[in-house]
């Protein structure tokens, strides 16, 4: 499908124009996933690459599903409680008469449904999307516990071992959700993101359903959160109500680092995914250097301020001279 | 011609705003092959008319017809499909989109749900060589000027293959040759049969382009004839309603005295090294098209913005003011174009916005003095006849008693330099002489009154010195019986006038 | 009908209805809700959300939120025992010392708002994060006891048969509704809070009220950890985790407007009893800790959802 559009000129000038405004972000990450690899040259084996990009994978996950929430002009507190909630469900479902296919139809469904009702009450109610996903990050929470209060469930070790076993499925699974979403991108609702982000005023105007279309996004957002749920879930063999808590804040992190901006229509997801590739990276090295587990998060804490920081502090310095 | 049934129409329609009535009952008729003028002052009605037009609005009261039948429901997205299009005063693009992306968006040509960028790619092609648009079509909207993005509007607008096809200013920001070309097209569309609505300031434009006229005042019509047969002085009779000589206070005899501004080599956003100076006692204008950096220069005198100078002084001052703060208490004050986003606490009460300015030299102890403030704010209310409650929100006022509003909060800090961007844009007539009277009496009473005006006849009438910006420079400096319409229309458009520049 | 019309249009009397109204029903049904004793404690209880939510509520009015709340509550409790000096016999040094560490820490926040324009809710979240980290790696994980003499009068201490806390916060209450009532410096942060360029324009910087208004927050967030920590006599890393959102909770309950320039303290006094008496109720319903979180965003949900349909016009 997407062959019939980008064989288009117009179309691979505007990619390639898009790819050229993100050359230096290309070249950062180049770097330090060169420099990782001569300092740990095992993620060139078949193993270790497939143990990088799994960690890797959820991250890259939930970055596209707050990047889509920060185009539209909003934020999103829940990130981490759905994560949760979807390896919750799927350590619920699995193991009962819903089988593998049923559990991951229910954790899809669970992420758009939450999603949509959340982008109907912040599009349609116009009220902050960032106190709403507050509120809906304690209902997700408060679903998931009820779960499953503690630890466990259960996950085929079938799956476990073909989404995060020796094998880079998370690496193909990941070029194929990108393939989807340049699909998306490519439709007038996907590109309408853009513009009811950017200026939904002038959106409203031109014929976009701003309001469908936010709904839409946040779905899709929801959707990510979840799925990224369920692959954690396939990684630790279980479910856990409170295993997604970091994905919220780092999801800020990884989507901020890849240049996508806060105030709407402004940013691209092959940014927010080197974003995230970025923090992953990072956090390897610091896993590997033997920094304490919670070093991360003075290290997180620093990222995202410098992120948002440097770049305004490069542009207020260029003002001046 | 005119045995054609109208396209478009607006019958008896009602529209207010907060309490305040808008359009009181307007008529309008678009019929296919005529470009037909919407004039009116600003604060008229005219963009609110446009709105219910488009379906960007619903009217309170009456309806929209289209092809005769009444339009039930009506939003952009069914004007859009009836064939109506519109070009608005502010853009609605997308920064980060591409030019072709922006004029495709919202009618793209599918293929299987995708986007299909060929189609889109030709279509684009077409409209933009009638604009007049060469830029590469993969570059974002945000590279562009504000004069090409307002030509991307028209090349969106056109995109749509309207029948109806509805201008709102379009050559406030666009160059001499890009106002010619539209022209041009404008004329090809009639004659193939579009119905055009055209809105614009420039009288000049209209007699050359259109042939009827529907004049708004008030939110009331008061014309709504061909416009063979008349002349600008009976257009701008329809639409003021008044000489305009009455509007304008006579200007004082006694000459300006000490100097309180003096900039050298000074820059600002958009103005780029240019010279001025005002004297105590002056009102001096400052004119130019749309985006010239007039905004820019008294926002850097203000120290809003960043700005440097070789050589300045500013009342006694040997240096620009670093911040706001630190102009206020030079004594100067700043009042905004844009009185909702930039002028006012729209939310807030009349009361709370006129002591904003004040709170820290009423307080005492470092609480408020409750009657001391109340006392100023009735006296200030007075002062500018701001009539009724002032706990009401200022949200709920008439544009006019707006203005007053952000004008009487600088008043208690006894200015002696008064920067006003457009302070009577969105006022009605009554209100702009009351202000013209007011503005007049400052520099009489010694103060340096600075205006920045999109209103001509205002810096001609007004003005004791016009400074006419272009592209950031001074392009003209006029005085005294050298202003006058031609020199600064002249000046702005970049058209040599002997003897006129300083 | 005029009555309860004009109760629904001022939010912070809406709010003190509920609260009064859930009392009276709570005090006549369940057995032992209506002693004198348990309303004092839930008072108490809620002193500490009220001072943590004072700085918020300013934060909140002037058009931001602040995330930091919950880590700085964390790290005065930390600190605290571990830098109050032996030699002096009050502990009020130990105290004052702790504050100023916490209204350093919202200074910092307002620095990153208004120099990096680092957006509100990414600096305070960052600085949250941040100080998660840094304290786990300076405190160890074991808790720290207080031994501080004037912390401990603070937390155990009843003077008239009032506990301190319910003192403490009256204070705070006093000076925060002065502030933003009878102050300039208040009606500046509502300006800003509904019009950070008009206000600008008409003079007021916004970057010291900014800094000012983030320290303010620090400040108060200091005051409650001090407090939580004598009520607990042991700090521990996590110790202010509940307080972020509960704060917040009690702004948006008492009315105040999430986009700023709109609302009182007077709102937050009785949204932060309203908060802790529907954490009792949950508790005496012996609800789960999952339905108790769905309890808890459900009511911050539809207490935005009647507050957002007037906000809109």
């Amino acid at each position: 499908m997407t062959v019939i559009s980008s064989s288009d000129r117009l179309y691979r000038a505007i990619q390639g124009r898009r790819n050229r405004g993100l050359g230096g972000l290309y070249l950062v990450v180049a770097a330090f996933v060169v420099l990782y690899a001569i300092l740990f040259p095992g993620i060139l084996s078949m193993g270790g690459f497939a143990k990088f990009t799994q960690n890797w994978f959820p991250l890259a996950l939930v970055a596209m599903a707050q990047a889509l929430m920060m185009l539209t002009g909003g934020i999103s507190l829940a990130i981490g409680p759905l994560v949760s909630l979807g390896a919750v469900i799927a350590a619920t479902t699995m193991g009962g008469s819903l089988g593998v296919v049923g559990g991951v139809a229910a954790v899809a469904l669970t992420g758009l449904a939450i999603g949509a009702v959340t982008g109907v009450i912040v599009a349609h109610l116009r009220l902050p999307a960032i106190i709403v996903t507050l509120a809906g990050s304690f209902i997700v929470t408060g679903v998931a516990l009820i779960l499953l209060p503690r630890p466990g469930g259960f996950i085929p070790d079938w799956l476990s071992d073909a989404l995060a076993g020796h094998t880079p499925t998370a690496f193909l699974l990941l070029g194929l959700i990108l393939l989807m979403w340049k699909a998306f991108l490519a439709t007038p609702l996907g590109l309408g993101i853009y513009a009811a982000g950017d200026n939904p005023v002038g959106a409203f105007r031109s014929g976009i359903p701003v309001e469908r279309t936010k709904v839409v996004a946040f779905a899709v957002s929801g959707l990510l959160a979840c799925l990224a749920g369920l692959f954690v879930a396939a990684q630790t063999g279980s479910g856990d109500p409170i295993i997604g808590t970091p994905f919220t804040l780092n999801s800020i992190a990884a989507a901020v680092l890849g240049g996508v901006g806060f105030l709407g229509g402004k940013g691209t997801m092959r940014g927010a995914i080197c974003g995230s590739l970025l923090l992953s990276v990072m956090i390897n090295v610091m896993f590997f250097l033997g920094f304490p587990p919670v070093a991360q998060y003075v290290a997180q804490g620093l990222i995202i301020v410098s992120a948002v920081a440097v770049p305004e502090l490069i542009h207020a310095w260029r003002a001046k001279r | 011609m005119t045995d054609a049934k109208p396209l478009l129409e607006a019958r008896q329609v009602f529209r207010g705003f907060f309490g305040n009535p808008v359009l009181k009952g307007v008529d309008i008729a678009l019929y296919p092959g005529r470009v037909h003028a919407l004039l009116g002052e600003n604060g008229a009605g005219k963009s609110t008319l446009i709105n219910l037009l488009s379906g960007a609005l619903q009217p309170d009261n009456g309806e929209i017809v289209i092809d005769g039948q009444p339009a039930g429901r009506y939003s952009p997205a069914s004007a859009r499909a009836a064939g109506i299009a519109v070009v608005q005063q502010e853009l609605s693009l997308t920064a980060n989109l591409s030019i072709a992306e922006n004029i495709g968006l919202g009618a793209f040509p599918r293929r299987f749900g995708l986007i299909d960028y060929a189609t889109l790619h030709r279509g684009v092609r077409d409209v933009c060589a009638m604009v007049g648009l060469t830029e590469p079509l993969d570059m974002p909207v945000a590279d562009l000027s504000l004069g090409r993005r307002q030509t991307v509007e028209i090349a969106k607008a056109l995109y749509r293959k309207p029948r109806v096809l509805i201008l709102d200013e379009p050559t406030s920001s666009l160059s001499a040759h890009e106002a010619g070309v539209l022209a041009d097209l404008m004329v090809t569309l009639r004659d193939q049969g579009t119905a055009l609505l055209y809105i614009s300031h420039r009288l000049n434009e209209v007699q050359a382009l259109c042939s009827h006229v529907t004049v708004l005042k008030d939110g009331k019509v008061t014309g709504n004839q061909s416009l063979s047969g008349i002349d600008g002085e009976g257009l701008v009779r329809l639409m003021v309603g008044r000489e305009t000589g009455d509007l304008f206070p006579p200007r004082s005899a006694a000459q300006p005295t000490a100097t309180r501004i003096m900039v050298e080599g000074f820059s600002a956003g958009a103005v780029k090294e240019i010279s001025f100076s005002g004297r105590a006692g002056e009102i001096v204008g400052i004119g130019g098209l749309v985006g010239q950096g007039q905004e820019d220069l008294l926002l850097g005198l203000y120290g809003a913005i960043p700005a440097k100078a070789t050589k300045a002084e500013i009342s006694d001052r040997q240096d620009l003011p670093r911040h706001v703060q630190a102009a206020n208490a030079a004594g100067i004050v700043y009042v905004p174009a844009d009185r909702k986003h930039e002028g006012l606490v729209l939310p807030h009460s009349i009361a709370s916005n006129i002591i904003l300015p004040s709170l820290g030299r009423l307080a005492r102890h470092g609480l408020r003095d409750r009657s001391a403030e109340s006392g100023l704010i009735a006296d200030l209310a007075r002062q500018l006849t701001i009539k009724g409650d002032v706990g009401r929100p200022v949200q709920a006022l008439s544009g006019g008693n707006q203005q007053k509003v952000a004008l009487a909060k600088w008043l208690p800090i006894n200015p002696s330099i008064l920067l006003l961007n457009d302070p009577t844009r969105g006022v009605d007539i009554e209100t702009k002489r009351e202000i013209y009277l007011m503005l007049r009496n400052f520099a009489t009473e010694g103060r340096l009154v600075i205006i920045a005006s999109s209103d001509t006849p205002e810096l001609v009438h007004l003005c004791d010195r016009v400074v006419v910006l272009r592209e950031g420079r001074v392009a003209a400096e006029l005085e005294a019986d050298a202003i006058s319409e031609e020199a600064i229309v002249g000046a702005a458009m970049g058209v040599e006038q002997a003897g006129a520049a300083a | 009908m005029n009555i309860v019309r004009s109760i629904f249009r001022n939010p912070p009397l809406l709010t003190l209805t509920l609260v009064v109204a859930v009392w009276v029903i709570a005090s006549l049904t369940l057995r032992g809700f209506g002693n004198y004793g348990h309303l004092r404690y839930l008072l108490e209880l809620a002193s500490v959300i009220g001072i943590a939510a004072a700085g918020q509520t300013l934060v909140v009015l002037m058009g931001g939120i602040d995330l930091s709340v919950g880590a700085i509550i964390t790290v005065t409790a930390i600190l605290l025992p571990l830098i109050s000096p032996a030699w002096d016999p009050t502990g009020l040094v130990g105290i004052a010392l702790a504050l100023v560490i916490a209204t350093c820490i919202g200074l910092f926040n307002g620095a990153g708002a208004a120099f990096l324009r680092v957006p509100p809710i990414i600096m305070t979240l960052a600085m949250a994060t941040f100080l998660q980290g840094l304290l786990v790696i300076v405190a160890g994980g074991s808790a720290v006891t207080v031994s501080n003499p004037a912390v401990i009068l603070l937390g155990q201490s009843r003077p008239f048969g009032i506990p301190a806390g319910i003192l403490l916060w009256a204070v705070v209450s006093i000076f925060v509704l002065v502030l933003i009532h009878r102050m300039p410096i208040g009606a500046r942060f509502l300006a800003i809070g509904a019009n950070p360029l008009a206000a600008r324009l008409s003079g007021v910087s916004l970057t010291r009220n900014t800094l000012l208004l983030y320290s303010l927050s620090g400040l108060f967030a200091g005051i409650a950890g001090v407090l939580v920590l004598g009520m607990n006599r042991q700090g521990y890393v996590g110790i202010g985790d509940p307080y972020l959102l509960t704060s917040i909770a009690a702004v948006v309950l008492g009315g105040t407007s999430i986009l700023g320039g709109r609302g009182t303290y007077a709102g937050t006094i009785p949204g932060a009893i309203l908060l802790v008496t529907t954490t009792a109720l949950i508790t005496v319903v012996n609800a789960s800790p999952g339905w108790r979180s769905i309890m808890f965003g459900g009511l911050i949900l539809s207490l935005l959802l009647i507050s957002g349909r007037e906000t809109r016009r």
